[in-house]
């Protein structure tokens, strides 16, 4: 029996040297300035960020997730999980009728003091720059015992942006474009993920870094900046709003709604984000993807 | 008083988070009234800036008017014109719309219904035959705002990604307000609000109490039942389009009422000025600070400076 024991532990011993890194006890900072220790390899994962359930699965960590939030679509394996309810509204019963050993969160919400007194280790990660999306990349694969999926996801990530980036830097005129994320209206700050994204789709935003990442727009100050192109509106809503008929981007047409799917993608800071330049990119330079 | 409002209505129109000289802004006015073609700034002094100047003075003179007339007809300080559940069925109204994804035209009519809708209720219940007691109709209004409020709560969050949306809404907001807005919001203030102008007396009379009034020939019953109408079709109109700005209706009428005296025929005038003043500078400090709500402002700086007020008069 107890040699049994030892080869089983020596055995393990040497795959788990094989396939790793890592060692446990883990010890991170998380996004809401937690000191968190992952006492072992987590092996049922609840995600409560759709970003978090696609990084999960693009770093070879699928099988580890058994649950997730309302919202992860996608991969397919992932989408197909039990969900555990929404930001505001998370299903703690379903959770921890899961048996996660770790539940990983954003840094909003309250899930963590609820998880905590239940005795499930929590850990939030909460990619919002740009920057931040390669970042906690690497950051779960290291939780997850996948650090060198992670760097080749990021390292893949990073080549494929590149190739849009060399498309769009060329390009012969770059409009100036004003972006709505919500009609009351908000846009987007240069410094924010989506508006890296704007930019490196070879679009100039109209709205400067000193208005924030996500500022409340006085629609005056988008006539007066007159942008050449507006995403995120349909022409029929801008040109009801007052004095919008002459902005230059009303006048030539080029007013457009973002489609729900690439919309969806673009609000990810997950390892789609490739993908969602590239939708961006063709949307702004049509001309440069024939 | 005028002075004042005209005053305002100067500077919000003149001032903005884009600069326009003051000459380029007479010019754009001239141009604009005269109907000439509008280039430049002046599209955002005309078409922008001035309709959402007007919409605040129209939706601050009907807040005025109308916190004015429900704190005389429910002899209650306390009163404002959201009493009876008009702001939470005008942002139930608003918010389906918003989480439906109906288009933006569509908002502000079933706001109106919805504000229109609950103060039904409200007197319904609160109906006694032929009677409508003060402290019944507030109990119901405040039944009928916390069921509303509740029923909101439930929509937003089943569309949260137009949470931000529904939220702009019940902070109060004048952004995007045209002249066609204004053409529609202008009726339903100036016939409630003239309507409650030609109740002004009578409610003077109401101030002896509910007896004395009776026995000076004042149908009592009636009185409150057109003060609660007229109101609410103002209220309604002002809430449609800009959604819920706290504090002014219950505010306004307390300086006027402070400085000039409690006659409502004065009080109401009064208090159309000086909400319409109040507003259209709120949202002026809106549109060129952080604090980007214009209910958010009136909230804000509109607490302590009752307080102050409060203390002032005490002394």
């Amino acid at each position: 029996m107890t040699r049994a024991l030892t080869l089983t532990a020596a055995l393990l011993a040497a795959l788990s040297t094989a396939a790793s890194a890592v060692t446990y006890p883990l010890t991170l900072t998380d996004d809401l300035g937690r000191k968190v220790t992952i006492k072992a390899e987590p092996k049922r994962i609840v995600s409560a960020l759709p970003s978090t359930s696609e990084t999960l699965c693009a770093i070879g960590a699928c099988d580890k997730l058994v649950g997730v939030d309302d919202y992860t679509d996608y991969p397919a394996q992932a989408a197909r999980l039990p969900k555990v309810g929404g930001l505001y509204n998370p299903n703690f019963e379903a959770m921890i009728a899961l048996k996660p050993d770790l539940v990983i969160i954003s840094k909003y919400g309250k899930l963590e003091p609820t998880l905590t007194q239940a005795g499930i280790p929590v850990l939030a990660i909460n990619p919002e720059t740009y920057d931040e999306v390669f970042s906690k990349t690497l950051t779960l694969g290291k939780v997850v015992n996948r650090e060198a999926q992670a760097k080749a996801l990021v390292t893949t990530m990073k080549r494929d942006i590149a190739k849009v980036e060399i498309l769009t830097k060329n390009a012969v005129r770059k409009p100036t474009a004003y972006y709505e994320i919500d009609p009351t209206p908000y846009s987007i700050g240069p410094n924010s993920f989506m508006g890296v994204l704007l930019t490196k789709a070879g679009a100039r935003n109209i709205i400067p870094a000193s208005m924030g990442d996500f500022p409340k727009v006085d629609p005056e100050f988008i006539v007066k900046a007159n942008p050449q192109l507006i995403l995120g509106v349909d022409a029929k809503t801008a040109g009801a709003r007052p004095g919008w008929t002459s902005i230059a981007a009303l006048k030539t047409g080029k007013t457009q709604e973002i489609p729900a799917e690439l919309g969806n993608i673009l609000s990810r800071p997950g390892p789609r984000l490739p993908q969602a330049l590239r939708g961006l990119a063709k949307i702004i330079h049509p001309e440069l993807f024939k | 008083m005028t002075f004042l409002l005209l005053l305002a209505v100067v500077l919000g129109t003149g001032l903005g988070s884009v600069y326009v000289p003051p000459g380029e802004v007479l010019g754009a006015l001239w141009r604009g009234l005269s109907g000439q073609d509008l280039a430049g700034n002046d599209v955002i002094v005309w078409q922008i800036r001035l309709p959402r100047v007007v919409m605040g003075v129209l939706v601050g003179a009907s807040l005025g008017v109308c916190g004015g007339a429900f704190q005389g007809v429910f002899r209650n300080p306390l009163a404002d014109p959201y009493l009876l559940g008009v702001a939470s069925g005008g942002a139930l109204g608003a918010t389906l719309s918003i989480v439906a994804e109906w288009p933006r035209p569509v908002i502000p009519l079933t706001a109106l219904l919805g504000a229109l809708g609950a103060v039904a209720v409200t007197v319904a219940l609160a109906r006694e035959g032929r009677r409508f007691p003060p402290t019944r109709l507030i109990l119901a209004g405040v039944v009928v705002g916390s069921t509303l409020g509740a029923a909101s709560t439930a929509l937003i969050l089943r569309g949260e990604d137009r949470a931000r949306q529904v939220l702009a809404y019940t902070l109060g907001d004048l952004g995007f307000s045209g002249w066609r807005d204004v053409a529609t919001v202008l009726p339903y203030a100036a016939l409630g609000c003239g309507a409650l102008l030609l109740l002004a007396r009578a409610l003077d009379t109401l101030q002896l109490g509910e007896l004395t009034a009776r026995s000076l020939g004042v149908p009592v019953e009636r009185l409150r039942l057109l003060v609660i109408v007229a109101a609410s079709v103002a209220t309604a109109g002002a809430v449609a389009y800009v959604g819920i700005i706290g504090f002014v209706g219950l505010i306004v009428p307390h300086v006027v009422r402070l400085a000039f005296g409690q006659g409502h025929r004065t009080l109401l005038v009064l208090s159309a000025l000086l909400g319409g003043t109040l507003l259209v500078l709120a949202d002026l400090l809106a549109r060129t600070t952080p604090l980007s709500q214009v209910g958010i402002v009136t909230t804000l700086l509109g607490g302590p400076f009752f307080l102050w007020l409060l203390r002032q008069s005490r002394e």
